[in-house]
């Protein structure tokens, strides 16, 4: 019998998601408000536990397919709070477009439950199956809205790519596993460090495919093109949920990976990932500037992100991993309350999604606009928000080991990226207003997203408590 | 030439030329049944390689489950095989140079020395290959194996979610109604008087 | 004996097959779908092939559970693919170019 005490949370999750599933059958459409509160309260009872059980020391159990360290603790906390976050600036969404259903906040439950599999995931083979559950609940919320003939079209796109990406892992997996005779990770790391040097050129064959498969599930260039579409066509709440959790997830996918999976080798995967990091930033932030649609720009402004991420792990140090963690945290916030957003300023029959929809934000929602402000700040990353941090945290990692051409590059291509967050900022302040905006929103919706928003400059504030936990992180392992 | 290598090379032949008509193939029907035939002489081999059991899932599972399925959708779904063809014939240079090159650089790759030094142990223990795989699926796999119904089961949902479709024209049984009927809804009894008979006609 | 090479040539084959098939019918959604299936039996083959060449049962689990999740991959993909037809009555997906970039 194996010991379950570590996975309790994901044991609780499970039960909750089946619990919702059933409970929900039983609900009038006008009582559906007791899932969205069930699920709320599955998440603060996640919380609890994990928090409750966190341990300084790595427990592994399943026969070593589950690790719950440090760094999972801290990327599974963080994607609860963004789950719960997504849900809430949801719930009006939904109901204004009859999609307030009760398989919506199940899926989602599944989908949070792939990506904590995925978080703890100790040997290929759960890692792969926390990735499918994770991906097959998105696939679904994609095409949730099954009227829309651009959601269902996202959906097939979505759907097709990330199969195949799913098939280039999985061929990659194949040849490390014959390799090395072993599907758990830390096996792997030691069979490949005391691999032979005839087997140099194999080892890179199957790490090749595992990272073409990696780059297409984060969104890197040149395995990006499915992100403006699927951004652009998915409803905007779950828009708002894929560009966020799923990216906390595919952080740790990268950690599991690489650096525990083939850490010997991280010569030859620090140099894949340093083209990825250096094409993502080109292409995200120049392409970003030619876009209307704020939905695809904050696609291609991911994808320039995640070549900042990219770049904090092809460093190979712990300094640049915990400057990565920090990042793809502060990330996962920005762009959660910058879709947030933009989920509240779509009423019924209007999707707010093109850049002529902020004009003049200023004088119909002051406050909005002001959490807009902050929020675009952090992005470009300007002194006093998170997003400085992130982006400084990352640069001096680069410095401090030696790629500093590489840090100046990211740099102007900061520059040449906060051409289109300026642009937001001028057309909320500076324009008049095109058309009669009637934004309305819950109280604890409105609640959420402030704290949420205001988050970014506590965080600018005060960075100390969160970098010394990504520290910590990585120096005990 | 043993017997076991005339059947692997009988078996892969198969698979590839009918894997490349699954590719190539203009009626979406033929290319499912195409598929099938791939699979079947896939498990073929996998029963050739001692894997007995996942042979018989392969046919069990995909042959019998999936591919119907496919089928099934090929079908339902009227689909314009001329319209879809357009453009093939200008893609073919490029897919033939890729598959040309990723066959021979991958065949290059693995046909090096470090995947030919091990040669195949011998079965130990005298365990039938389904015992052995069920020996560690509910044990060593247990967690991988929960997750597994997890994925079926938002597979389950998904597709209903998506699918499942009530028309409001339709008509619908409903059964507490049929069972509460009384007499009385359903029989008037008319009290009329009896009429003559005529005689005429 | 077969070498363990023919086998990984084979399932070579097949990866390479499925990406060309990829390539030809970018068009047509259905046979995408089983091109991807022809992937994931290259996949498989290899997975069997070290799993006996190795003496060494994993890779036999790692199929098991790849063909249960392929199997509710299609479910999943077709149903999506069942929408899309409702929507466009059509599954060619160079028509689904509503969106551009």
């Amino acid at each position: 019998m194996p010991d379950l005490t570590p996975a309790i949370p994901e044991i609780f999750l499970l039960t909750m998601a089946c619990v919702v599933l059933v409970v929900d059958l039983f609900l009038k459409q006008e009582q559906r408000h007791l899932t969205f509160w069930l699920t709320q309260l599955t998440l603060v009872g996640l919380f609890l536990l994990t928090w409750n059980g966190m341990q300084t020391t790595t427990v592994t159990t399943f026969g070593g397919s589950f690790i719950r360290d440090s760094l999972a603790d801290l990327l599974k906390l963080f994607t609860y709070v963004v789950t719960a976050a997504v849900l809430f600036y949801s719930r009006d969404y939904l109901k204004d477009r009859n999609l307030f259903k009760g398989e919506y906040p199940v899926l989602v439950l599944f989908s949070l439950l792939g990506m904590m599999v995925m978080i703890s995931a100790g040997s290929f083979l759960t890692l792969y199956m926390g990735l499918e559950l994770l991906s097959l609940s998105l696939y679904a919320l994609v095409a949730f809205n099954r009227d829309s003939s651009e959601a269902s079209e996202a959906a097939i796109k979505y759907f097709v790519l990330g199969a195949i990406a799913s098939g280039m892992l999985l061929y990659g997996m194949s040849i490390l596993y014959g390799l090395t005779g072993t599907l758990d990770l830390a096996s792997v790391a030691e069979r490949l460090a005391a691999a032979p040097e005839h087997g140099r050129v194999s080892i890179l064959f199957g790490m090749v495919f595992i990272l073409v498969g990696l780059a297409f599930k984060l969104g890197a260039v040149p395995f990006h093109m499915w992100m403006p579409d699927v951004y652009q066509g998915a409803p905007t709440s779950v828009t708002a949920f894929l560009g966020t959790a799923p990216k906390l997830a595919g952080f740790a996918m990268l950690i599991r990976l690489l650096v525990e999976g083939m850490d010997s080798q991280q010569a030859s995967w620090g140099q894949i990932m340093m083209l990825l990091g250096v094409l993502s930033l080109a292409i995200g932030n120049i392409v970003a500037i030619a876009q209307t649609n704020i939905k695809r720009m904050l696609a291609y402004s991911t994808i320039s992100h995640v070549g900042f991420i990219v770049l904090g792990v092809m460093i190979g140090s712990n300094e640049g991993y915990s400057s990565a963690l920090f990042y793809t945290v502060i990330y996962a916030l920005m762009s959660l309350g910058t879709f947030g957003i933009l989920i509240v300023l779509s009423q019924k029959g209007f999707e707010a999604e093109h850049l002529d929809d902020m004009k003049g934000l200023n004088e119909s929602h002051t406050w909005l606009a002001f959490l807009m402000l902050i929020l675009m700040a952090s992005m470009i990353g300007i002194p006093g928000t998170a997003g400085f941090i992130a982006k400084f945290w990352v640069l001096q990692a680069l410095v401090e080991s030696g790629h500093v051409a590489l840090a100046v590059y990211a740099v102007l291509m900061s520059v040449i990226g906060a051409f289109y967050y300026l642009r937001i900022i001028k057309l909320m302040y500076v324009d008049k207003p095109e058309r009669e905006a009637s934004g309305r929103q819950a109280m604890d919706t409105g609640v959420v997203l402030s704290v949420n928003s205001l988050s970014m400059i506590a965080l600018g504030l005060f960075p100390g408590i969160l970098t010394a936990t990504c520290l910590a992180v990585f120096a005990g392992g | 030439m043993t017997f076991v290598q005339f059947l692997f090379y009988f078996f892969a032949a198969i698979q590839v030329l009918a894997a490349l008509r699954v590719v190539t193939v203009k009626n979406p029907v033929h290319a499912a049944l195409f598929l099938v035939l791939t699979f079947v002489s896939a498990a073929c081999m996998w029963i050739l390689l001692e894997a007995e059991f996942l042979g018989l899932l392969l046919v069990l599972v995909y042959v019998g489950a999936v591919m119907v399925l496919f089928l099934f959708v090929v079908m339902m779904l009227d689909v314009n095989i001329a319209e879809m063809r357009e453009g093939f014939a200008s893609y073919m240079p490029v897919a033939l140079v890729v598959a040309i090159i990723m066959v021979v650089e991958m065949g290059m790759v693995l046909t090096q020395r470090i995947f030919n030094v091990r040669p195949p142990v011998e079965k130990v223990a005298d365990v039938s290959n389904t015992e052995a795989i069920g020996a560690v699926m509910y044990t060593d796999y247990v967690y991988p194996f929960e997750i597994a119904a997890v994925i079926l089961l938002v597979a389950i949902i998904a597709a209903i979610s998506l699918t499942l479709r009530r028309r409001p024209a339709t008509k619908y049984q409903t059964p507490i109604e049929q069972i509460k009927v009384r007499r009385n809804d359903r029989v008037r009894l008319v009290s009329m008087k009896a009429e003559k008979k005529e005689n005429g006609s | 004996m077969i070498p363990l090479t023919h086998f990984l040539v084979l399932g070579a084959i097949l990866f390479s097959i499925s990406i060309a098939g990829i390539f030809l019918n970018r068009k047509n959604v259905i046979v995408l779908l089983m091109c991807i299936e022809l992937m994931l039996l290259a996949v498989n083959t290899n997975f069997i092939a070290f799993s006996h060449y190795l003496g060494d049962i994993s890779g036999q689990v790692f199929v098991f559970f790849i063909l249960t999740v392929a199997a509710a991959e299609a479910a999943i993909g077709l149903a999506i693919l069942v929408v899309v037809f409702r929507n466009r009555r059509t599954i060619n997906v160079q028509d689904l170019d509503e969106m551009k970039g």
